[in-house]
């Protein structure tokens, strides 16, 4: 969808873009084409989303429209600067914040570095942007959300005609989002453009005026925030109805995973002294903003950190340390990260099938591996889980993420597991393969399988979740049976708000 | 003492060389290249001095071509790793090969004889000198430069996080060249040393693994300068030593191999667990 | 495959160039270096000594490379399994039947010793196993040299070596009258077999795993630890039972300076080799040619034989940039999350 003239109605004074994106195209190295033919302009004083599911293209344009990459074709007019606050921040950790703020535009003393200006520059941006932050932290010691703040204001000084946000909100617990926005209404109404990238749609109708929808690169629709609602974006951004989760069934729960007292990991990361049990039969989900001891739990339970406290898998207490032990007794995970932690990338998808149960007997004849059980294995998981690839010998790194995510889940489910830890499973895949990765998780429970899930949308937790558990700074601060599930509670538990005597439970 | 002072001059005779290559090794790692070819800069840096002395006479061109050469050597690695995304250890490895045999193949071409140069123009007494407190000059200045500079903001960062620095609208491969040019060049005035200060000839093998226990000496020093320096000058006593329990019962070879069983030592964390550079040895692949 | 011969390529104009700078005619120095090393049955045979003698230690770094660790070091491990084989061999006068199989074991321990060394560093303390290497290839030289001429000196010996190995004990000859042994099939061998075992056992499997993905590895119940300490130990046997084949079938007694510097370019060799034995096999040959053709390269035609290790070098700085040990990098790779 072509943008034919670059000029605002709004107020009835003709108005040019502040940024204005002309038939971008980015074609990669391996073939990929990420970005197709985008037009995209962003007004002075506008809130713009861009939407779209995991490997739209989003990030991607976004960089090209910052010049941080260069297009393979098309043209980007910007009236100003362009400021861009990435997903994962791009911040120096072991240096301070005022280092990180003048990186590459350093005021100097002659040959030295202007100590004292510096420290000076981050406290005015501070004042002026309400971003309170202490210019001399060293940016490793801070929490994710003030962090964030480093990141904004290192692009607020180069004094941006368009800020450019890619997911700002997704490590942010409810109060700092609502923060967020303020500041950026404020700098809209100074007259900065603002573009946010986010996939969080109520966000999107609460705070923005228009929205562009991109899919496989392209722009699929140009909306009008007031004219539209969540589920016609959403229904944009797949581009048909969305799929429907398999059915959760009514069946008796057995005792299987029971955890008492586990504490593990570091400082603001760690988890402390929780406890709670996952029966046979149910799902688990843990809410909590990213980095309130999410990671350390789910290492802690996959046996590759030391931890204290007792983990049981069936009345049993499991080692620590050993996650040889955890997969012979049936504990599998699927990781958070699945190109480091779970997948050999440079491997066929037979290989990557064995990974885990290459000791067992069913993969192992004597000393070697049993090629073909192997192969069968693989074609099995890729056959139940609609794996789109051109063979089983494909490296897994010339998959989609889906698909990857997808062959990391059939294995996970492929010996009858007791016990699943699932963490992040739709991280960065294609909304059909996150409902078809959901569906079978509703399925492993339906068959009796324990499922602990772990994940930062909250959506998720609770479509998919028999039980809610709230994570905050490393404790459970409250239960929430299916039944009684309350959002607003839940968010405000997420965000520290309950830290009460007594961790909140609520039954059915 | 007499003795005693001998001792200390002896350190820093020993420590000299030593020090201009960790000082290398810290600039070049701060900036995130592993720079295992500390040895053969310092080689092509004490082979190119007397070369050059020997051919025009003057021994301080030869200085000026060792530091040349060295940096010569020193963009070979930066390019390999940054532009061609060569693994930086096996670089190394192959930089100190190469520099070996083409010093060797130089003596043949330039002397007419293996293993040994002819004794050329030296620097002098006055030379030694300067070159030594110069070691400890650029010790400060390194220093200086490292934590007061916008240079030194911008080599650290690259180190730690190259996006960072991408983002920030530098390109952190650009400042991991200039550091490998400035290391190489440092690298290249302590072979300088070895062959025009402290001795007047250049013979196969003199660097004798200088470059790796400058690694060491890294390591030990936490990767900042002064710490550098004060462990470089620690193995040059170590070395000093050497001698002066020459005429006891220790076998010289274990004299001289204590500062590399002290760098194995360092590794069991018997230093400190110290951490490198983030990003250190990992290549910066822009898209 | 068309990028190795473009490197290839550019590193005979760069050997050319060096040639001509030391006043010798190129065409010359190239045809001497290959007639030295295939000219003729004496020279072929001469030629595939070389090619054992870096066999092993390349076999050795390949398989250190592909659990993901740098060893840098098979050229101390070397020498040390030189060393061993050595030193009991010059003592030990009993037949051929016994004495081989015993100095060739004690070879391959006394690299293994060394090796693990690196590999314990690296397995407890968390330690780079290639300032270890490093470190330990010049405390190796030094150890030999220390122990042949003092406290392990054997009567009848001058200099920095041992004694001479009685006849027994040397290696038998593929060919009469040259120094090509049996090493040579025990080599082949090697490399056939570690082929098999990267490709089939469960142990290549973990080894690869935790070289090509270790956190992966981790979480699939692999010790990284273990199998790092492991891989160093058995890298370190194959490169010192390389040693003990120089010791036992070249030299028939132990001298600090039996290794050119094979524990180096047998990096060289194990990348041209693309990390497979089957590959590295014909990587050996080709710098075995380099190897034996340098010395009448220098004799013919008035090259000094430096060239070669100087182009061995560049090689190795123009190789590295293969795809290499995946697991230890970061993925610099664009996410598309």
């Amino acid at each position: 969808m072509a943008i034919t003239s670059s000029t605002e109605r709004a107020g009835g004074e003709p108005v040019d873009a502040a940024l204005e994106l002309r038939g971008i195209d980015k074609v990669y190295p391996g073939g990929v084409h990420a970005v197709a033919g985008v037009d995209l302009d962003v007004f002075p004083g506008e809130i713009h989303a861009l939407c779209g599911e995991n490997g739209a293209g989003k990030t991607t344009l976004a960089s090209i429209a910052a010049g941080k990459l260069k297009a393979t074709a098309g043209t980007v007019v910007a009236r100003g600067n362009v400021g861009l606050v990435h997903q994962h921040f791009e911040l120096v950790d072991r240096l301070r914040v005022w280092e990180n703020v003048v990186l590459g535009r350093e005021p100097r003393r002659g040959a030295e570095l202007d100590r004292a200006a510096a420290r000076a520059e981050v406290e005015r941006l501070s004042r002026e942007y309400g971003l309170a932050v202490d210019p001399d932290a060293v940016v490793e010691t801070l929490p994710v959300g003030i962090a964030q703040r480093v990141e904004l204001l290192r692009e607020l000084a180069r004094d941006p005609a368009v800020l450019i946000l890619d997911e700002p909100t997704a490590v942010l617990a409810p109060a700092e989002i609502d923060a967020l926005f303020a500041t950026v209404r404020a700098l809209a109404q100074r007259g900065t453009a603002v573009l946010i990238i986010t996939h969080k749609l109520q966000e999107v109708v609460a705070h923005t005026s228009r929205i562009t929808v991109m899919r496989a690169g392209k722009v699929v629709a140009r909306l009008e925030t007031g004219r539209t609602n969540v589920d016609d974006i959403a229904r944009a951004m797949v581009g048909g109805e969305l799929p429907e989760l398999a059915a959760r069934l009514e069946i008796a729960q057995h005792q299987a995973l029971a955890v008492h007292g586990l504490s593990a990991g570091e400082s603001s990361l760690a988890v402390r002294d929780a406890s709670f049990e996952v029966r046979g039969g149910e799902i688990v989900g843990v809410a909590g903003v990213e980095g309130n001891g999410q990671s350390a739990l789910a290492d802690a339970l996959a046996g590759v950190i030391p931890y204290r406290g007792t983990i049981e898998l069936g009345g049993v207490v499991l080692p620590a340390g050993d996650p040889a032990q955890r997969i012979a007794c049936g504990i599998r995970t699927i990781p958070q990260d699945r190109r480091r932690e779970a997948l050999v990338l440079p491997w066929s998808i037979v290989e990557n099938a064995a990974l885990g149960d290459q000791r067992s007997p069913s993969l192992r004849r004597g000393a070697t591996v049993d090629r073909k059980a192997a192969r069968e294995l693989a074609k099995r998981i890729v056959e139940r889980f609609d794996v789109r690839t051109p063979s089983v010998d494909t490296s897994v790194s010339e998959l989609s993420g889906g698909n990857q995510q997808k062959v990391v889940v059939g294995r996970a489910l492929a010996h009858d597991p007791k016990f699943l830890l699932v963490y992040q499973p739709t991280r960065g895949i294609d909304v059909g393969a996150a409902a078809l990765v959901q569906s079978r998780l509703i399925e492993a429970r339906n068959a009796g399988v324990a499922v602990l899930l772990i994940s930062f949308e909250l959506d998720e937790v609770l479509a998919l979740s028999d039980r809610v558990i709230v994570m905050y700074r490393g404790s459970i601060v409250g239960t929430f049976e299916r039944g009684s599930i309350d959002r607003a509670r839940i968010g405000s538990l997420m965000a520290g708000a309950g830290l009460q005597a007594e961790p909140v439970v609520e039954s059915a | 003492m007499s003795a005693f002072q001998d001792f200390v001059v002896l350190s820093l005779v020993k420590a000299a060389p030593l020090i201009y290559a960790a000082l290398a090794g810290v600039i070049c790692e701060r900036a995130g290249i592993l720079n295992i070819a500390l040895e053969g800069q310092l080689t092509v840096g004490a082979f190119a001095a007397v070369a050059v002395s020997f051919a025009t006479g003057n021994p301080v061109v030869g200085l000026l071509a060792g530091v040349a050469a060295g940096a010569l050597v020193g963009l070979l690695l930066g390019v390999a790793a940054t532009r061609f995304g060569v693994d930086q250890i096996v670089a190394g490895t192959g930089i100190n090969l190469l520099a070996l045999g083409g010093a060797a193949f130089g003596l043949t071409v330039v002397f007419g004889q293996p293993g040994a140069s002819a004794e050329v123009p030296a620097l002098g007494v006055t030379g030694e000198r300067i070159i030594v407190i110069g070691a400890f000059v650029a010790a400060v200045l390194l220093h200086l430069g490292l934590y007061r500079t916008p240079w030194g903001l911008r080599t650290r960062a690259s180190g730690e996080n190259p996006r960072a620095v991408h983002s920030a609208g530098i390109d952190p491969r650009n400042v991991r060249l200039v550091a490998t040019l400035l290391g190489g060049a440092l690298a290249g005035l302590g072979g300088v040393y070895l062959s025009l200060a402290e001795l007047d000839l250049y013979s196969d093998g003199m660097t004798a693994g200088r470059g790796f226990i400058a690694l060491a000496a890294v390591i030990f020093g936490r990767w900042t300068p002064l710490g550098a320096t004060g462990a470089a000058l620690g193995f040059g006593a170590l070395a000093a030593l050497q001698f002066v329990l020459q005429r006891s019962g220790v076998p010289s070879e274990f004299m001289q191999a204590l500062p590399y069983l002290a760098a194995l030592a360092a590794l069991t964390g018997i230093a400190g667990r110290a951490r490198a550079p983030q990003a250190d040895g990992v290549p910066y692949a822009e898209v | 495959m068309i990028r190795g011969l473009w490197i290839g390529f550019g590193l005979a104009v760069v050997a050319a160039a060096a040639m001509l700078l030391a006043g010798a005619n190129p065409l010359l120095g190239f045809w001497a270096l290959f007639r030295g090393a295939l000219g003729g049955e004496r020279q072929i045979s001469e030629t595939l000594v070389q090619t054992t003698s870096l066999l092993f230690p390349s076999l050795a770094v390949a398989f250190a490379f592909r659990a993901g660790l740098f060893n840098i070091g098979a050229e101390g491990q070397l020498v040390i399994g030189g060393l061993a084989a050595g030193v009991i061999g010059a003592r030990l006068d009993t037949s051929g039947l016994i004495s081989i199989p015993i100095l060739l074991v004690a070879g391959a321990a006394g690299g293994a010793a060394w090796g693990s060394i690196a590999g314990i560093l690296r397995a407890r303390f968390g330690g780079n196993e290639v300032i270890a290497t490093l470190m330990l290839n010049i405390i190796a030289a030094l150890l030999a040299n220390y122990l042949v001429v003092g406290p392990l000196h054997s009567p009848g010996a001058a200099g920095a070596e041992t004694a001479e190995l009685p006849h027994s004990s040397w290696l038998p000859t593929l060919l009469p009258d040259t120094r090509l042994t049996v090493a040579l099939l025990i080599a082949l061998a090697l490399a056939f077999v570690l082929r098999w075992v990267f490709d089939r056992t469960v142990f290549g499997y973990e080894l690869r795993a935790a070289g090509d993905a270790p956190e992966a590895a981790r979480r699939a119940g692999i010790d990284l630890a273990k199998t790092a300490f492991v891989a160093m130990a058995l890298s370190g046997a194959m490169a010192g039972l390389g040693g003990a084949t120089i010791v036992t079938g070249v030299l028939h007694r132990f001298n600090v300076s039996l290794s050119p510097g094979y524990g180096f370019i047998a990096i060289a060799v194990a990348l041209v080799g693309d990390l497979d034995p089957l590959k590295i096999i014909i990587a050996s040959f080709a710098f075995g040619i380099l190897q034996s053709g340098a010395l009448t390269m220098q004799a013919l035609a008035h090259v000094p034989k430096d060239v070669v290790s100087f182009v061995e070098g560049l090689a190795i700085v123009a190789l590295a940039a293969r795809r290499f040990v995946a697991g230890r990098k970061q993925m610099t790779a664009v996410a598309q999350e």
